[in-house]
C-alpha cells in the first residue's frame, strides 16, 4: 500500500515541475484565457463566504443589521471580538475544548501508536481482521451511536464530564490516527529494524531509537488531524453535557437559540473557533486527502 | 451486520486465541517466532478493546435498545426497559413519515453527490488547463473553504440566508424584475434544500476537486499528446483516456461522499435553528429527535438501526476497495 505522507511530499514535487511543461499540442491561447477567467470566478465564488463572515464581524451592530448590507464595513471596529469573548461562557468553552481535545489526541497517539505498529511491523495471525476492523468503525456514523453510549456513559456517572466527552473523542480519532500512522510506519525501510537487529538491539531499542524517531513528522501530521477534529465535534458534546461542559463549537450553536441571532458576535465567535483549525489544516493539509484515499491514485 | 459487526465480536474474541501466552512468558523471549506471534495482539490491544467498549458495545446496545421501549422513566429509574420484540420496528416502517424522511434522504444523498462528484472533476480539469498563478490561488481558495468547521459553514450560510438581512437575498433582489427582500428560503422545501445543497457542495468540492486534480496529474501527458495528433477530439481524450484511469480514485470518493451526505445532521440541523422542520429531516435529524427532543429512545435507536443496514451495502463496498489497493502492501 502507498505509505500517505513520508513519501508524497517529494513525489509531489518532482511532478509539480514536470507538468509545468504545459500541455501544448491543441491548447489555444483564447482557450488559456477562457479557462484563467473561469478559475479566478470560481475562486472568487468559494471565497464569498469567507469573505462575507470577516466582512460582518467587523461592523458595528447597526451596520450588520442593515437592510442595505455594505460590503466592506464603513466603521471597521473589534467590538463584536470583544463581546463574543466576553459573552458567559465563551472563555469556559475555550478552555474546556482545548482540555478534551489535548487528551483526546495525546490519547489516541499513543494507543493508535502501539496498533499502527502491529499492522506495519508484523505478519500475524488475524491481521487482516484488525485492518477491517480500523477501516469499518471510520464509517460507522456516530449520531447513531449517540443514543446507547449517552445511556452507557450516564451508567457509569461519566455524562457531564470532561472525561466522558475525551473518552468519545479519542474513539472518535482513534481509527484514522492508526491507519494514517500505519502508512507512516511502513515507509520506513525495515532493512533498518533488520541492520539494528543484527548489531544487537532488542525490539525495544529498534522502537525507541528508529521507529520513534522517523516517525516524528507523522506524529505531527496525526496529531493535528486528529485535533481538527476534536475541536470542531459538537453534537457528541452538546448532547453529554449540559452549558458550563461544553466547548466552543456548542457555544456556536447555542448562541442561535437565543430568540434574535446576534449575528455580529456569532461571526466574531466563529472567526476565533476557526482560526487554529484554519492554520492547523494549511500546515497538514497535504496529508489528509492521502489517508482516506490512500494508495487510489498509484503514486 | 457482519462489517459493522466485526468491532464488537472480533477483538475480544479473536484476540484470545494467538495470545493467551505471554502470561507463561519467560523474562526474555528465546525464540522470536514465539514473541512475533503475542506482541502484536499485545500491540493491538488497547485499541481494540477501546474500540470494543466505545463502538461496539455501543452498537450491540443500539439493537438490543430498540427491541424494548426505554422512555424517560426508565432512564431516570435505571429499570431494565420492557420487551417489546419488533414492535418499534413495525411502529416505524409503518410511518409514512418515516418513508418520507428515508425518501429524502436518498434523494438528497442522490442529488448531492452527482452534483458535487461532476462538479469537483469538472474543477480538477479545469485546474489542469489554467495558467500557474491561477492554479495556486484556486487551491488556496478551497483550502480556506476545506478547512472551515463544518458548524462555521453552516452559520455562515444561515446568515447570508437570513430572511431580512441576508446577503443573497439582496443580491438576487437587484435582478430586474425580482422582489426578494424578507424572502425566506425554508418556506418552501424546495428553496430549503436547495440551500442546503449548495452548502454541501460548496464545502464538498475542496475534497473532490484537489484529490481528483492529484489524480489527473497521473495521467501520462504523452498519451493525451498523441491522442491529439492523432486527431482526437478534447471530449474523446477525456472519455477514452482520462477516465478509464481516473475511475479508481472517483470510485472511492464517490463512496465517501454517499456515506457522508447520507449522514447529513449538521446543515439542515444548523439552518433549521436545531428543530428541523417535517420537510427538513433526514434520517440521522429524525432519529436524533425521536431520541433526545421526544424521549423515545428505542425509537430512535430502531430508526439508526435501519440506517446502519442502508448503509451497509455501501460501506462493504468501500472496504472492499481499500482492501483490493491494501492487498499490494
Amino acid at each position: 500500500m502507498v505509505a500517505p505522507a513520508v513519501t508524497r511530499p517529494a513525489v509531489r514535487k518532482r511532478r509539480a515541475t514536470a507538468d509545468e511543461g504545459v500541455l501544448t499540442v491543441g491548447r489555444s491561447r483564447a482557450g488559456t484565457v477562457a479557462a484563467n477567467l473561469a478559475g479566478v470566478v470560481f475562486s472568487l465564488l468559494m471565497l464569498f463566504p469567507v469573505y462575507w463572515v470577516l466582512n460582518t464581524a467587523f461592523k458595528p451592530a447597526e451596520e450588520v443589521l442593515a437592510l442595505t448590507p455594505t460590503f466592506l464595513p464603513k466603521n471597521p471596529t473589534f467590538d463584536n471580538f470583544v463581546s463574543a469573548v466576553k459573552a458567559p461562557l465563551f472563555l469556559k468553552d475555550m478552555a474546556n475544548g482545548v482540555i478534551v481535545t489535548l487528551l483526546a489526541v495525546a490519547g489516541a497517539l499513543v494507543v493508535g501508536f502501539l496498533a499502527a505498529l502491529a499492522i506495519a511491523r508484523f505478519k500475524f495471525y488475524g491481521r487482516k481482521a484488525v485492518i477491517l476492523v480500523v477501516l469499518a468503525v471510520q464509517l460507522v456514523p456516530f449520531v447513531a451511536l449517540l443514543i446507547p453510549l449517552f445511556l452507557m456513559l450516564q451508567s457509569v456517572s461519566l455524562t457531564n464530564s470532561l472525561i466522558g466527552v475525551s473518552i468519545t473523542y479519542l474513539v472518535l480519532i482513534l481509527p484514522y490516527t492508526v491507519w494514517t500512522l500505519r502508512g507512516f510506519i511502513s515507509a520506513i525501510p525495515r532493512e533498518l529494524d533488520e541492520a539494528a537487529l543484527i548489531d544487537g538491539c532488542t525490539r525495544a531499542q529498534v522502537f525507541w531509537r528508529i521507529i520513534l524517531p522517523l516517525t516524528g513528522p507523522g506524529l505531527v501530521a496525526t496529531s493535528v488531524y486528529g485535533f481538527i477534529q476534536a475541536w470542531n465535534e459538537f453534537i457528541i458534546i452538546n448532547t453529554l453535557n449540559s452549558p458550563g461542559k461544553q466547548n466552543l463549537m456548542a457555544w456556536l450553536l447555542q448562541n442561535q437559540t437565543t430568540r434574535g441571532t446576534a449575528w455580529g458576535p456569532l461571526m466574531a465567535g466563529a472567526i476565533i473557533t476557526s482560526i487554529p483549525v484554519v492554520i492547523f489544516f494549511l500546515i497538514i493539509q497535504r496529508n489528509i486527502a492521502t489517508g482516506l484515499t490512500a494508495g487510489a491514485v498509484k503514486g | 451486520m457482519s462489517v459493522v459487526d466485526s468491532p464488537t465480536t472480533r477483538p475480544p474474541g479473536g484476540s484470545t486465541a494467538p495470545h493467551r501466552a505471554p502470561g507463561s512468558h519467560a523474562p526474555r523471549p528465546r525464540r522470536r517466532s514465539r514473541d512475533a506471534l503475542s506482541t502484536p495482539w499485545l500491540l493491538s490491544l488497547p485499541t481494540l478493546a477501546l474500540l470494543a467498549l466505545l463502538l461496539g458495545y455501543p452498537l450491540v446496545r443500539m439493537v438490543v435498545l430498540s427491541f424494548q421501549n426505554m422512555r424517560l422513566r426508565e432512564l431516570i429509574s435505571g429499570r431494565t426497559p420492557p420487551w417489546v420484540g419488533f414492535d418499534q420496528y413495525t411502529k416505524v416502517l409503518g410511518d409514512s413519515v418515516f418513508w418520507s424522511v428515508v425518501g429524502r434522504t436518498l434523494a438528497f444523498t442522490a442529488g448531492s453527490v452527482l452534483v458535487s462528484v461532476l462538479f469537483g472533476l469538472a474543477i480538477a480539469l479545469l485546474m489542469r488547463r489554467v495558467s500557474r498563478g491561477v492554479r495556486l490561488f484556486m487551491m488556496v481558495a478551497m483550502m480556506f473553504v476545506w478547512a472551515l468547521p463544518q458548524l462555521v459553514a453552516a452559520q455562515i450560510f444561515r446568515w447570508m440566508t437570513d430572511s431580512d438581512f441576508g446577503v443573497v437575498n439582496y443580491v438576487i433582489d437587484k435582478l430586474p424584475g425580482v422582489d426578494y427582500s424578507h424572502h425566506s428560503w425554508f418556506v418552501s422545501p424546495i428553496q430549503g434544500w436547495i440551500v442546503i445543497t449548495t452548502l454541501v457542495v460548496w464545502a464538498g468540492i475542496p475534497f473532490l476537486a484537489i484529490t481528483l486534480n492529484a489524480g489527473l496529474t497521473q495521467v501520462p501527458k504523452e498519451l493525451l499528446e498523441a491522442a491529439t495528433v492523432d486527431g482526437a477530439s478534447p471530449w474523446q481524450s477525456l472519455r477514452s483516456i482520462t477516465l478509464p484511469i481516473l475511475k479508481p480514485l472517483i470510485t472511492i470518493v464517490t463512496t465517501l461522499s454517499v456515506i457522508w451526505n447520507f449522514g447529513l445532521f449538521t446543515q439542515n440541523w444548523v439552518l433549521r435553528d436545531g428543530h428541523p422542520e417535517p420537510q427538513f429531516q433526514t434520517l440521522a435529524t429524525y432519529s436524533y429527535t425521536q431520541a433526545f427532543g421526544q424521549s423515545r429512545y428505542s425509537l430512535g435507536s430502531a430508526i439508526a438501526v435501519i440506517t446502519v443496514l442502508l448503509m451497509l451495502g455501501v460501506m462493504a463496498f468501500y472496504i472492499r476497495q481499500m482492501f483490493k489497493i491494501g492487498e499490494v502492501d
